[in-house]
C-alpha cells in the first residue's frame, strides 16, 4: 500500500475567545487521502468545515489553537514542527490553500507576479525573477489564463478571473495537497464550471496530487470528489464514496442534508424539499451524548446521554450513530 | 498612460480653480480688518507736526504710495500684476522694508523646520502605528495612550510643555529665537551650532504631535488590514510575517497619505503657532506680527505663500496617489 498524501489522526483544535472561553471547533477528526484522490467535506454553515481546513495546515495563529492529533503529509508528521518550519517547508509547496473569499484574497496594491515572487521566494529564495516569470507564465497559459494577468493588479480582474488566478497562484509550487475552502460559492454557474474544470486539469496534469474540497453544495461535491465526509458540530458524522453519500446517506444528519437540497437530475429526489430544523449547537459547551440529538427525529434519551460510537459497513462506510445501519434504513424508508 | 493624463488634467484644473479662489480671499480678507494702518504710519511720521493740512498731506502721500485710495478692483489687479513679479509692495509695520524681503528672510526658517518635522513625524508615527497593531499586547497598551495624549494637544501646547521642561527646568535648550542673539547669520561653525541647538525644541514639538496623530490613525487602519483576507491567504501561502507587515503597511498607509496632506494644511493653525512660542524667525512669527500691526500687504503675502505651499503639497500627493494605489489608476480607465 502506498503512503497516503495526507493522513490525519485524531486532530482537535479550538478557538479561544476574548473571554478565554474555549470553542471546540474541530474534535477528533481523522481522515486519509490517497494520491490522485479528491475528498469532499460537506456540512451546514457553522459546523467546523472552514476551521478544519485551517487546522489541516498545521500552522496556527490566534484565536485558533492546536490541541492534539497528528497531521502526516506524504509520510512526514508535521504537527510536531516549529511554526516557522511549517511555514517554510509545508505551506504553499506541500499543502496549498484556497481561501473562502478568494475575491479578496489578493493584495489590492500588488501585481500578481510580485505576489507569486514572494510566495516562491518564501520557499526557494534563490530562484531568479526571470525564472519565476517563465514558470508562472507557462502555468497560467496551461490553465487557460493569459500571461498578461501576471502584470495586473487584482482590481483589474473580474470575479471569476480573480478566483482562477488565486487557484493558479495557490498551486504554483505543485503542492501535494490542495485545500479548497468553498472555492466556488461566490461565483455564477459559468464561472463555477470553469473553476471545476480547472481543478480537474490541475489533477490530470499532476500540478496537485490530491485535493480536499470544502463546500455546502452537495451536487458540486458529487461532480468533483471521490469521497465525501459529512461534518457536524466539529465531528465527522459520516463518510463514504461520493455516489454512496449522495444517493444513499445513512446518518440522519447526512440524510437531512441531502433532503434539503434541490437536485435537478430526475430520480435523485422525488420527495418534497425538507430542511433540518434548528441550528448547530454552541461548541463552547458541546452537548453530552450525540451532538445531533437535539435536532434528530430519531433521538432517544439514550442518544442524549452517551456518545455514539463510529460504526462501519460496506467497503469503507463509516457513520457515527447509536442505531444500526438496518435500523436507520428502516426509519428512512418510513418517510 | 491615457488614464494618467486624464487624472492629472483633472487635478490641474482643480489646482487652478483653488488657486484663484485662494488669491482672491487672500487679497480681500485682510482688507476687511478693522483699523486704518495708514493712519498709524501717518501718526508715527507726523509726530510733532501740528498743522492739520500737513498731516493730511502726509496721509494722502502714504495712501497713494500704498495704492489704497484707488478702488478695490484696481488694487486687486495691480496686486496680481506685481505679485507675479514677486513684488508684494511695502510693509506697513516695517516701512519702508519690502514685503518680499521680509518673507525671503523668514520662509527658509519655516520650510526647514516644518517640512522635515512633519515628514519625519509622519514616518515614525506610521511605523509605530503599524507595529502597535501587529505586536498588540503591552507595546500597544503602553504606546496607545501616549499617542492619544500627543495627538490631542495642539502644537503650541506641546511647545510650551517642552519649553518649560527642557528650556526652563533643565536649561538644556535655548528658549527662543532661531539662533543666539549675539550672532549674525553666517556660515561659521558657531552660528550653525547655535541654529541646531535652537532647532530642537520647535522641531520636536511638531514631530511629537504628528507622531501621535499619525500613529493613532495608522494603528486602527492596520488592525483593519491585518484582518483582511489577503493577509490570511498570504500567511497560508507560507509568506513570512515581516513581508506581510510590509503589505499591511502599504495598504494602511493610503489613507494616511491624505492625512499627510491635511497636516500640511493645518500647519498654519498648529505648527506655525509653535514658532511664535519660540519666537522662531519663521513665517509664523511674521504672520503674528502682521496681524497685530494690521500689516495687510505682509499678511496677504504670507498667507498666499502658505496657500501655495499647501496647494503644491496636496497636488503632489494626488500625483503620488495615482502611482501607489492601482485602484485610482483603474478608476480612470472607466
Amino acid at each position: 500500500m502506498t503512503t497516503p498524501m495526507l493522513e490525519v489522526k485524531g486532530l482537535s483544535t479550538k478557538y479561544v475567545t476574548r473571554f478565554k472561553e474555549n470553542v471546540y471547533a474541530v474534535d477528533n477528526v481523522s481522515l486519509s487521502l490517497e494520491e490522485g484522490q479528491s475528498l469532499g467535506i460537506a456540512g451546514e454553515s457553522g459546523c467546523g468545515k472552514s476551521t478544519l481546513a485551517l487546522s489541516l495546515m498545521g500552522y496556527y495563529f490566534p484565536p485558533l489553537h492546536y490541541m492534539k492529533g497528528d497531521i502526516i503529509v506524504d509520510g512526514k508528521n508535521i504537527s510536531g514542527l516549529a511554526p516557522d518550519e511549517v511555514r517554510r517547508s509545508i505551506l504553499g509547496n506541500e499543502i496549498a490553500y484556497i481561501p473562502q473569499s478568494a475575491m479578496n484574497a489578493l493584495n489590492p496594491t500588488q501585481k500578481i507576479i510580485n505576489f507569486i515572487e514572494d510566495v516562491i521566494h518564501a520557499h526557494n529564495p534563490d530562484m531568479s525573477k526571470m525564472e519565476i516569470y517563465q514558470l508562472a507564465a507557462e502555468r497560467f497559459e496551461t490553465l487557460g489564463l493569459s500571461a498578461d494577468v501576471l502584470k495586473m493588479h487584482s482590481v483589474e480582474l473580474s470575479g471569476g478571473m480573480k478566483q482562477r488566478t488565486v487557484i493558479a497562484v495557490s498551486t504554483i509550487l505543485s503542492p501535494k495537497v490542495l485545500i479548497a475552502d468553498e472555492p466556488s460559492s461566490a461565483l455564477d454557474v459559468t464561472s463555477q464550471k470553469m473553476v471545476i474544470k480547472m481543478f480537474r486539469e490541475l489533477m490530470d496534469k499532476g500540478f496537485i496530487k490530491s485535493m480536499i474540497f470544502i463546500t455546502h453544495e452537495l451536487p458540486l461535491l458529487y461532480n468533483v470528489t471521490d469521497r465525501i465526509m459529512v461534518m457536524y458540530a466539529g465531528r465527522i458524522v459520516e463518510s463514504g464514496t461520493a455516489e454512496e453519500m449522495v444517493f444513499d446517506p445513512v446518518h440522519p444528519y447526512s440524510k437531512g442534508l441531502m433532503n434539503s437540497i434541490i437536485v435537478p437530475e430526475s430520480g435523485v429526489r422525488d420527495n418534497k424539499l425538507t430542511a433540518i430544523p434548528g441550528t448547530p449547537p454552541n461548541l463552547k459547551k458541546p452537548p453530552s451524548g450525540c451532538r445531533f440529538a437535539a435536532r434528530c427525529r430519531l433521538a432517544t434519551d439514550e442518544c442524549r446521554k452517551s456518545e455514539p460510537k463510529v460504526q462501519h459497513f460496506g467497503s469503507n462506510r463509516n457513520y457515527r450513530c447509536r442505531l444500526t445501519e438496518a435500523q436507520l434504513r428502516e426509519e428512512h424508508s418510513n418517510d | 498612460m491615457k488614464g494618467y493624463r486624464k487624472y492629472f488634467g483633472k487635478k490641474i484644473i482643480w489646482l487652478i480653480i483653488t488657486f484663484i479662489a485662494a488669491v482672491l480671499l487672500n487679497f480681500i480678507l485682510p482688507r476687511l480688518l478693522p483699523g486704518d494702518p495708514v493712519a498709524v504710519i501717518t501718526a508715527r511720521t507726523a509726530q510733532g507736526v501740528s498743522e492739520a493740512s500737513a498731516v493730511k498731506q502726509i496721509y494722502e502721500d502714504y495712501a497713494s504710495k500704498f495704492g489704497i485710495n484707488k478702488p478695490m478692483h484696481v488694487q486687486f489687479f495691480s496686486y496680481c500684476k506685481n505679485a507675479l513679479k514677486g513684488d508684494f509692495g511695502l510693509s506697513f509695520s516695517q516701512y519702508p522694508r519690502p514685503v518680499s524681503d521680509i518673507i525671503h528672510d523668514a520662509i527658509w526658517w519655516t520650510i526647514c523646520l516644518q517640512f522635515p518635522a512633519i515628514v519625519i513625524g509622519w514616518f515614525i508615527g506610521n511605523f509605530l502605528g503599524v507595529l502597535a497593531a501587529y505586536i498588540r499586547k503591552g507595546f500597544d497598551k503602553i504606546l496607545m495612550p501616549i499617542f492619544l495624549f500627543f495627538s490631542s494637544i495642539p502644537a503650541f501646547g506641546m511647545a510650551i510643555i517642552l519649553l518649560v521642561i527642557f528650556g526652563i527646568h533643565f536649561k538644556i535648550a535655548p528658549t527662543s529665537g532661531g539662533y543666539g542673539f549675539d550672532l549674525i547669520p553666517s556660515f561659521s561653525f558657531k552660528f550653525i551650532g547655535s541654529v541646531i541647538s535652537h532647532y530642537h525644541l520647535p522641531f520636536w514639538s511638531i514631530v511629537l504631535i504628528s507622531i501621535g496623530a499619525q500613529a493613532v490613525g495608522m494603528r486602527s487602519m492596520s488592525i483593519y488590514e491585518l484582518n483582511a483576507d489577503y493577509v490570511k491567504y498570504s500567511r497560508f501561502m507560507g509568506i513570512c510575517d515581516r513581508k506581510i507587515v510590509g503589505y499591511v503597511f502599504r495598504n494602511a498607509m493610503l489613507p494616511q497619505i491624505t492625512g499627510l496632506a491635511l497636516s500640511v494644511g493645518t500647519m498654519v493653525g498648529g505648527a506655525l503657532v509653535s514658532e511664535i512660542v519660540f519666537s522662531y524667525p519663521g513665517l509664523g512669527t511674521v504672520i503674528y506680527q502682521a496681524v497685530t500691526m494690521s500689516d495687510y500687504p505682509l499678511l496677504s503675502a504670507t498667507t498666499l505663500i502658505i496657500t501655495i505651499m499647501v496647494l503644491i503639497v496636496s497636488f503632489g500627493i494626488d500625483i503620488i496617489y495615482a502611482f501607489i494605489d492601482p485602484r485610482i489608476k483603474a478608476a480612470q480607465f472607466d
